[in-house]
């Protein structure tokens, strides 16, 4: 069975991943257990479903979304979620106003602890050259329209603070608890290029 | 010989990593509502300032501590810490007047990229 689930012989990055970490076994750089442990914490617990349920905790709890705003490293860390790569924290709220998406023009920085490793587009060139010189168009091609009156504001996280953007609580959403909300969240509209969908 | 990679290594990236940011007492040279313009320097080596914001004038917005310095760790400088400032520019600024001027980007920028505009 190839890495992909379809049939067939390993690709050659698959091969190749499996020949480097043998090696790094057999030299005693690496102990399979370190191996095991950072799959498991990268498929199971660093993943956009930490920061749906920060965003579903901040639409029911304006206290929360308060504090949420002023110090997203604090915040966060009292949902448990303060891994590697989420050390600094800054967390910017979309309104009919402004329209945040974030970006890493120089490479691939992203926020682990709450949405997990970045998504393939996230760390391409295109996307990282247009999201900062046309990032309406950008939106326009994941389907997001922001009104000529409205603010677009993108943030380059080229340094040591990690972005997180708080979107908009959709409509038809009045009374559904924090756990129904953080099923709403998607991870593109935490990266700011998507808004949340009505449920439904 | 760096340490082997074993379980105790790892797990420490699920745990708080340690805050990046450095308690020190550094005077910042910028404050929020600063008008600075981004140095036109074109390193060789590493550097954290694209080439889109240099030379652009923008507003600093937010002091958000002090970090080590990149260009200078990755040079073999040592570690040059300073204080980096979140700064706003006016996508018309950086891209022209075709932008819209609605629009804004802010990039986290070291207190050596920026002179006062």
């Amino acid at each position: 069975m190839s890495s992909n689930g379809i049939p067939g012989p390993d690709s050659e990055v698959a091969l190749r991943v499996k020949a480097m970490e043998s090696l790094l076994l057999e030299k005693g750089l690496v102990e399979s257990s370190a191996i095991d442990e950072l799959i498991d914490m990268f498929e199971n617990r660093l993943g956009p479903w930490n920061g749906a349920q920060v965003v579903a905790r901040a639409w029911s709890d304006p206290e929360y979304k308060a504090w949420l705003l002023k110090d997203g490293t604090g915040a966060i860390a009292d949902m448990g979620f303060a891994a590697v790569q989420g050390e600094d924290m800054v967390v910017v709220e979309n309104s009919a106003e402004v329209h945040n998406m974030v970006v890493c023009t120089l490479c691939s920085c992203f926020p682990w602890a709450t949405l997990g490793l970045p998504p393939v587009w996230y760390k391409s060139a295109p996307f990282r050259s247009r999201a900062a010189s046309d990032p309406r168009g950008v939106l326009a091609e994941f389907g997001t329209e922001i009104g000529a009156d409205a603010e677009v504001r993108v943030w380059d996280s080229n340094a040591e603070l990690r972005y997180m953007v708080l979107p908009e609580r959709p409509a038809g959403t009045d009374g559904m608890d924090p756990e129904a909300l953080a099923k709403l969240v998607t991870r593109d509209s935490m990266i700011g290029v998507t808004n949340v969908a009505p449920p439904g | 010989m760096s340490r082997k990679v074993d379980l105790e290594v790892v797990s420490r990236l699920y745990q708080k990593a340690g805050a990046v940011r450095l308690k020190m007492d550094i005077e910042p040279r910028f404050k929020p509502g600063d008008r600075v313009r981004a140095r036109n320097i074109n390193p060789a080596g590493h550097t954290r300032l694209p080439r889109y914001v240099r030379g652009k004038e923008g507003v600093v917005e937010r002091d958000n501590g002090i970090f080590h310095f990149p260009d200078a760790r990755v040079a073999g400088d040592g570690d040059q810490p300073q204080h980096n400032y979140s700064v706003r520019f006016d996508a018309q600024e950086l891209w022209g007047p075709g932008a819209p001027a609605t629009d804004c980007l802010n990039i986290d920028l070291w207190e050596d990229y920026l002179d006062n505009a």
